[in-house]
């Protein structure tokens, strides 16, 4: 029950948040990738937040904190998944990775949905920065009532 | 500076009712006559400035190793600590100085 | 000196209360993305209520200081999104700015308090 636990809980939040951030542009750099080092077009990834699984969440605010990550209520990417969906074939016979059959697999990226993505992880990020913001200052008016 | 609504009374008049007025209650319980009520008035005082700073330092020091405590509630006890000590300390100048005024009495 | 004022000793719950409802909204906010996270909080004016009618002898040492765990719980009725996420974001922005504020109000209450207390016992000379 502590405000620098607040910290790291919108702490942990800015920095899933970016990870996830760096994923979305890296999908969205290489929606047309169809070829990379292991061969096989670019796959899109996924993100998934998780946080730490709490029987009851009073219980969890009362413990006292472990470590900086296990912090109840703060979130942290727990994998990052390779989109299953089966890449998009386009008919382009003359390039270079095309197959037999003359198609080239392009990955399943919709740009358009990769945006909204994007612009959903900037909002949750706006909305932890001016979390952090408001602790700090709660921390700080704390300070205050010594002063004077 | 004007009453508060809840019955501090006017500034600088410790004696006034209300619950400030239940300070020098606390340490009148003690008292018996003349000097003996006066040393354990002070001694009362002690031991509760002592307390309180005790529990102050114990929560300061538990919210800088990051176990637990909030904010407030350690500024709080800090603050209380600092002005128990301070009502002491006039409470002590306060007697030292009716001693003084007693020790000059001529018979 | 442990209860100087009554209104000191409820002003300490609030800002004890209004502390746990932050790290409450902080935790909201920070699982916005999080599938299947319910949203806490906790109802701020029947914890006070209780917790002032707790009576300030209930306390571990003798220097006035109740000790109080709020509870916090799920909050009912929010619209779920497919994932199983409740958050609200135009709620918790708004609670983060009043919590924000109450916890202004509360230190400037409490510094008011113990201005008056010094004063009182300093004001003489």
């Amino acid at each position: 029950m502590n405000l620098f636990d607040a910290l790291s809980i919108s702490g942990s939040a800015l920095s899933a948040e970016r990870q996830r951030s760096e994923i979305i542009a890296a999908n969205m750099a290489n929606a047309e990738t169809t070829h990379t080092m292991a061969g096989g077009p670019y796959h899109r990834r996924e993100v998934v937040f998780e946080t730490p699984a709490t029987s009851s969440f009073r219980l969890a605010l009362a413990a006292t904190r472990q470590m900086p990550g296990n912090v109840p209520g703060s979130v942290h990417i727990s994998q990052v998944v390779d989109d299953p969906s089966p890449p998009v074939m386009r008919y382009q016979p003359g390039h270079p990775d095309a197959d037999s059959q003359g198609y080239v697999a392009y990955p399943a990226i919709n740009p358009a949905a990769e945006m909204v993505d994007l612009m959903g992880s900037v909002r949750a990020y706006q909305l932890n920065a001016s979390a952090v913001a408001a602790t700090k200052s709660m921390i700080q008016q704390s300070i205050d009532i010594l002063k004077s | 500076m004007s009453s508060t609504g809840n019955g501090l009374g006017s500034v600088g008049n410790i004696g006034s009712t209300g619950s400030i007025g239940s300070l020098p209650q606390m340490f009148s319980k003690e008292s018996g006559e003349g000097e003996q009520g006066f040393g354990s008035v002070l001694s009362n005082a002690l031991a509760q400035v002592n307390q309180l700073s005790n529990s102050a330092d114990q929560q300061a020091g538990s919210l800088l190793k990051g176990t637990g405590g909030d904010m407030s509630s350690v500024m709080i006890a800090v603050e209380k600590a600092d002005v128990a000590f301070q009502l002491m300390m006039q409470v002590r100048n306060k007697i030292v100085s009716a001693y003084q005024d007693i020790e000059k009495l001529q018979f | 000196m442990t209860q100087p004022t009554p209104l000191l000793s409820t002003l300490e719950t609030y800002l004890k209360l209004t502390n746990t409802r932050a790290q409450a909204i902080s935790s909201n906010m920070a699982n916005v993305d999080t599938p299947g996270y319910r949203t806490h909080d906790i109802n701020f004016e029947s914890e006070l209520r209780r917790a002032t009618a707790m009576a300030p002898m209930e306390t571990a040492d003798n220097t006035g200081t109740v000790h109080f765990a709020p509870v916090v719980r799920e909050v009912p009725g929010l619209l779920e999104r497919p994932d199983g996420n409740n958050v609200n974001l135009d709620r918790e922005g708004l609670l983060l700015a009043e919590s924000q504020l109450q916890y202004q109000l509360g230190v400037q209450l409490i510094k008011g308090q113990f201005h008056q207390i010094l004063s009182a016992i300093n004001g003489g000379n």
